[in-house]
């Protein structure tokens, strides 16, 4: 029998944005995989070496549209360590708090991506529907339901009012009530778990050496979750990772899952604790240095990497993102595995391409 | 299985999740930024600072002729331009727009400033009431 | 600032990473930095619970450099970056996109570093 190749184009209608594999293929089964990217290159790092350094927030901020706050809040982050600027308590619950909204909106995201891959569209549209309710409650508190744009080198922008704050609690409520209502069709529904269970598994060992981040290494049992090591107001929080054994992609769906219920309660003690003061430490001059910072966004660990030489422009700006940190476990896990399998392994990983490839 | 079930039959008979365009449209929240509608001519002492601190450049200001103009198509709607006005004179409005045909750019004129003439006595004369011109010109 | 940098040379590269590999050290990734003296630092970047170890490589601009990926899998598509965008060459890739990986066929050449571009005055005809 001869191999024949297949291209999974760079358009395919499960796919949230443009990847091409080249999938070498015999009869059913998948020989051999080679990724290729490179169609949404944008040249920001470029970019960030001509412009202000104030105005590379919103510049990367647009890095992503799922995971943008935390872009953002890994370069104020930055900045304010090379120039040794603290900001007030207030503010750093504040960036807490949409922190974990965004994680919320990324992960329902995600989950509705899933069942829309295996051909289950009522749950994907159960599972947007609550999505569109946190979308509301950025647009209420911060003006926009994307690009919030409410971090600054120093603090941030905007605050909650009480009343805003009791439309943060409400709103998710309803969103855990949604949650649980679905939960059980995740779970628990026989067609899901047949699509689910056993594909794809990727031990513990070869999550470790390949590199993997994020819920994909804590569904196969490395416990790496960077809210642990407590930078903005995480270490005034209680906060336990989600970690499953298992390595296939029903325990990634159920990391996720239980993620978001995580998020929820992370959410309601923040607002609980929340300090009053000021919400913005004012500064002057320009930035001289480097420094690296880490954090964990809805995918994974972000290194940025941040050089300074003292005029108004930085030297360098480096992003490594968690796509790129899990595009290896593809070459992985794809050999071997049936073609209908291929479009739920490569959501697995969680793709977000524009972030890959900035 | 026949947990969807319960589900489905519910959308059946309850009313849709979603609006029907055009002929309800939805209602936007106070705080929305939406987009940058113009600034007040008279207020606006054409300083440039909202120029400088744009960060896509949408923004021209010209200091002689009193011009102030946004290309609104290159605008991120960031509102740093609102922060950061000494005047507080640049107005962001979120209702709903459709969409256009021809890109658009917003041009707001002020008056010329009035002449300082030194009187050499008691009375000043009085300047003449300013006449504000707002253009929105379609390029 | 940036803690724990060691500096290292070309000829103990291969060394310094398995040691880490060794070590139990998880590949985060690399970066590359042009200076105005036109030499390119490279930083190898690794992690182990939470603690980040960092290795410093200083090179000119048209040297090869041994590929570390055959310890580390995943330093491949890093590699490749790198190469496409900085012109740096690693010798030996597991897989090797030759110039394809993120830039299209139109783009410049290693548009991340610095160009000179000597402008020549014409005489007056």
């Amino acid at each position: 029998m001869g191999k024949t190749i297949i291209p999974f184009g760079p358009q395919h209608p499960v796919l949230p944005e443009p990847l091409q594999l080249k999938l070498v293929m015999r009869d059913e089964k998948v020989l051999e995989a080679i990724p290729s990217i490179g169609y949404v290159h944008r040249g920001l790092e470029k970019l960030a070496e001509q412009k202000d350094f104030m105005k590379n927030i919103y510049l990367v901020e647009r890095v992503c549209g799922i995971c943008s706050n935390m872009h953002a809040l890994s370069y104020c982050m930055a900045i304010e360590e090379i120039m040794q600027i603290e900001i007030p308590d207030r503010a750093r619950f504040l960036r807490v708090i949409w922190a974990e909204l965004h994680r919320i909106h990324s992960h329902l995201l995600w989950l509705g991506l899933l069942a829309d891959s295996f051909g289950f569209e009522s749950l994907f549209m159960q599972v947007w529907k609550s999505r569109e309710k946190i979308m509301d409650i950025l647009e209420k508190t911060a003006g926009h339901r994307i690009f919030i744009s409410t971090n600054t080198v120093g603090g941030t922008h905007k605050d909650l009012t009480k009343e805003q704050q009791k439309d943060v609690l409400a709103t998710v409520a309803s969103v855990w009530d949604d949650m649980k209502a679905v939960e059980k069709v995740f779970l628990n529904d026989y067609t899901v778990q047949h699509r689910l269970k056993g594909v794809g598994v990727l031990p513990k060992e070869i999550a470790y050496e390949l590199g993997t981040v994020g819920p994909m290494a804590r569904a196969s049992g490395i416990v790496f979750d960077h809210r642990t090591r407590g930078y903005a107001a995480y270490g005034d929080l209680e906060f336990e990772p989600v970690v499953e054994t298992d390595g296939d992609s029903w325990a990634r769906t159920k990391v996720r899952l239980f993620e978001v219920y995580q998020s929820v309660r992370l959410i309601r003690e923040a607002i609980g604790k929340l300090p009053d003061g000021e919400i913005f430490t004012p500064f002057k001059g320009f930035p001289d240095g480097e420094a690296v910072v880490r954090l964990e966004q809805p995918r994974g660990e972000v290194m940025y990497y941040v050089r300074a030489n003292g005029t108004k422009m930085l030297d360098r700006l480096r992003i490594r993102t968690p796509t790129f940190a899990n595009l290896p476990s593809l070459l992985h896990m794809l050999p071997g595995s049936s073609l209908a399998d291929v479009p739920v392994l490569i959501l697995t990983i969680d793709p977000c391409i524009s972030c890959t490839e900035r | 299985m026949f947990d969807m079930i319960g589900n489905i039959v519910k959308n059946l008979f309850s009313k849709p999740a979603t609006r029907n365009y055009p002929f309800a449209i939805r209602k936007v929240p106070e705080n929305a930024r939406g987009h940058i509608s113009g600034i007040d001519p008279e207020a606006c002492i054409y300083c440039g600072i909202c120029q400088r601190k744009c960060p896509s450049d949408a923004i021209v200001v010209d200091k002689v002729n009193r011009t102030w103009e946004i290309e609104t198509y290159r605008c991120i709607v960031c509102s740093e331009c609102v922060t950061v006005c000494p005047k507080q004179c640049i107005y962001m409005d979120a209702k709903h727009l459709t969409s256009s045909t021809k890109q658009d750019r917003i041009l707001c004129k002020g008056s010329p400033k009035p002449e300082k003439v030194a009187a050499p006595k008691a009375e000043t004369p009085k300047p003449e009431t300013p006449v504000a011109e707002t253009v929105s010109a379609n390029a | 600032m940036l803690g724990n940098v060691t500096e290292i040379s070309i000829d103990t590269i291969i060394n310094q990473v398995h040691q880490k590999k060794d070590e139990g050290y998880r590949f985060v990734s690399m970066t590359t930095i042009e200076n105005p003296d036109l030499t390119i630092d490279l930083y190898y970047h690794f992690d182990r619970e939470y603690q980040m170890e960092n290795l410093k490589l200083t090179v000119d601009k048209a040297l090869e450099l041994p590929s570390i990926s055959k310890i580390f899998l995943a330093a491949v598509f890093v590699e490749n970056e790198i190469q496409e965008l900085f012109g740096v060459n690693f010798d030996g890739k597991v897989i090797n996109y030759g110039g394809h990986f993120i830039l299209s066929d139109a783009d410049l050449e290693n548009p991340m570093c610095r160009k000179q571009i000597v402008i020549e005055q014409m005489e007056d005809n």
